[in-house]
């Protein structure tokens, strides 16, 4: 099990000696490549035992759990660990073909890698906070690669938010220290048992709280997502689709096994609410972006929102459903963001009106981008509608599913209008001074399998769902949404028409001036902190 | 009171990071808020002996764990604010100014 965090650690050592010496650049990319794809072969064995309920454990050195590292392999893990490992792979051959980013960027990639490994593998949680900045580290790097003004204004603005939000997570991590005096998530877990559970323990609601706001800035929802429009948006493209697909998944699944094991069952509500409204308010600012990358970085925090409030409604079934949403996400938005990410390269041009007719140019590209529309819209058979079914079986009867719904077809209304770039025709037919090659064999490739794997996840909804609770809770799932059935198929018919509405809507005059007021608002970083002490303040309220 | 005195160390840290729209004195800002909350573990480490905790040297040892996790705590820190003080550096040559707002005003001009 060691070897999934020591994998890509060895790559990365590969990829530093490749940097180093100019005649093993080449070699050095192929090696970290596969050293990223070690850990699937790894957790493919360890399926088996995870499956039966086994959680295995590994002393990092020797060193017992009190002192030592221990590493921790549940279904969780597994499954946040695979998550990684898919969109990692996918994400390296497509930075490898492109040929633009040379040994130092792979040994970057790798070391965020690693830090998402750690995440999902550690036992303890000052373990978890020392990964938790490889992994910004890395993504600080990363975001400013191309060396933009826009890369580095957002790689900053993303440093002082994240290292603001680790910094409430170390004093959490404090304050769990001085009153239990232990830090493994499962000793934490066994004290606060002790201790009569957290509502018991007026401290421990402030360090659930600050735990869950320092990670709620690396998952960004709302009010914690504002670094994530521009760092998604500015990075190289490769990294954007890691970032959305699985960096903020990682942070996700941290909070979802913090907020279980201590017992902070008073909190689902907020981030029910909280999960539904981000997903409702990101996807109008994303309704009204211009720039491509933009609005797929808001859709990313948009569909999050769908994530967080599902996991909020507390059932098994409900968090069966945000898990099998998230792996969904992942493939999509890596799909959306690699395509989008290869038409932007080829075409040098980032307004969303300035780009047309690359249908004709890169024709399974294209294919593989409508896949992904299709996929995030909620259109059948795409994995987006197996998830949504499970969603609205896992949210039935609560009050927060009205703005899911809205969200569900206000993404499609906003996906008809990112569609256009590529159609295979062009009104002005406009030449590109071609920037770049199109994209190569490799790269065409990743994007095809992301694209059969859409496919393949929303025509096996059922099964992919049924195999994450078996991971998640050892058993079957009993109560599952049939997928394909006439009724449920009919109900998509009135959300594709709100949504050509809706997008009918944009287009007027209102709609646009409406859409630059919404695009204008960026609240400034001094804002966006006090958001964070509110936040704060409102996690620790809310157990009274 | 030396409680008194990291809460005060914290809050000066955080109303840097809020309030100065210099890059370089937000970064340092955070710098300092980092270290408080590293002060309190250090701190609370401390209380629990009188004598540093060295093999064969007799008495009540402090809990060592405080120690060493805040000597790694300090390492991430450092590594984050070289990071932070070379993207200032690039910001600053960029746009030739060190104004936070300034800055996200020139990046993304988000009116047409």
């Amino acid at each position: 099990m060691v070897w999934v965090l020591l994998s890509p650690m060895l790559g990365a050592t590969a990829a530093l000696f490749g940097s180093l010496f100019e005649r093993f650049r080449g070699t050095a990319c192929v090696i970290s490549t596969i050293s990223l794809a070690v850990p699937a072969v790894l957790l493919a064995l360890l399926t088996g035992p995870v499956m039966e309920g086994e959680v295995l454990q590994h002393s990092l050195g020797g060193w017992s759990p009190p002192w030592g590292i221990n590493l921790v392999m549940d279904g969780l893990a597994w499954v946040s660990a695979s998550l990684t490992t898919l969109i990692a792979v996918a994400v390296a051959l497509f930075a490898l073909d492109s040929g633009k980013y040379g040994a130092r960027f792979f040994f970057f990639l790798l070391m965020m890698a690693v830090g998402m490994y750690g995440v999902a593998l550690t036992g303890d949680l000052f373990t978890m906070f020392v990964c938790f900045e490889i992994i910004a580290v890395s993504v600080y790097v990363l975001v400013a690669w191309e060396g933009t003004g826009t890369g580095l204004a957002a790689s900053l603005k993303y440093l002082i938010l994240s290292t603001t939000g680790i910094m409430i997570f170390l004093f959490g991590v404090f304050l769990i220290y001085r009153d239990l005096g232990v830090l493994s998530i499962s000793g934490v877990s066994e004290a606060l048992r002790a201790a009569g559970g957290v509502r018991n323990t007026p401290v421990m609601h402030l360090a659930l709280a600050s735990l869950c706001v320092g990670i709620g800035v690396r998952t960004a929802f709302i009010p914690f997502h504002t670094w994530l429009p521009e760092a998604h948006a500015y990075a190289p493209h490769p990294i954007s689709a890691f970032l959305s697909g699985a960096m903020i998944k990682i942070s996700f699944f941290a909070m979802v096994r913090i907020v279980l094991e201590f017992g902070g069952d008073y909190l689902m509500d907020l981030l029910m609410w909280i999960g539904a409204f981000t997903a409702l308010a990101a996807v109008l600012s994303a309704l009204s972006q211009t720039d491509v990358k933009r609005l797929l970085a808001y859709h990313s925090i948009s569909q999050l929102g769908y994530i967080l409030a599902v996991f909020g409604a507390g059932s098994s079934l409900a968090l069966t459903a945000s898990f099998l949403h998230a792996l969904n996400h992942a493939l999509f938005k890596s799909l959306l963001f690699l395509t989008v990410g290869a038409a932007v390269s080829f075409t040098g041009e980032r307004n969303i009106y300035r780009i047309h007719g690359l249908g004709s140019r890169m024709p399974v590209v294209a294919a593989a981008f409508f896949v992904g529309a299709l996929s995030i819209s909620g259109i059948p058979p795409f994995n987006g509608y197996a998830s949504k079914a499970f969603i609205t079986m896992g949210m039935k009867g609560s009050g927060a599913y009205p703005l899911l719904w809205a969200t569900s077809f206000l993404t499609m209304a906003s996906f008809i209008k990112l569609g256009r770039i590529f159609l295979p025709f062009s009104r002005s037919g406009a030449e590109y001074d071609r920037k770049e090659r199109p994209p190569g064999i490799l790269e065409t490739s990743v994007v095809a399998v992301l694209a059969l794997m859409c496919l393949g996840t929303g025509v096996f909804g059922s099964q992919v769902a049924g195999f994450m609770h078996s991971m998640l809770y050892g058993t079957e799932l009993v109560t599952a949404p049939r997928l394909f059935t006439a009724g449920s198929l009919l109900k998509t018919l009135p959300m594709i028409a709100l949504g050509i509405l809706a997008w009918r809507m944009v287009l007027t005059g209102p709609g646009r001036s409406l859409s630059g007021r919404v695009r204008a608002l960026a609240p400034q970083l001094r804002t966006v902190l006090i958001f964070f002490f509110a936040g704060l303040l409102a996690f620790a309220a809310v157990a009274y | 009171m030396t409680w008194i005195l990291i809460g005060a160390i914290l809050m000066a840290g955080l109303w840097g990071v809020v309030n100065r729209p210099n890059m370089i004195k937000k970064v340092m800002a955070l710098s300092i808020a980092n270290s408080a909350v590293i002060l309190m573990f250090v701190y609370h480490g401390s209380l629990s002996g009188d004598t540093a905790p060295i093999e064969g040297n007799g008495g009540t040892m402090v809990d060592p764990l405080p120690q060493a996790l805040m000597l790694t705590a300090i390492v991430v820190g450092v590594c984050v604010m070289s990071m932070a003080l070379v993207l200032v550096y690039r910001l600053h040559r960029k746009y030739g100014t060190l104004d936070m707002r300034e800055v996200e005003g020139k990046a993304w001009k988000l009116r047409d």
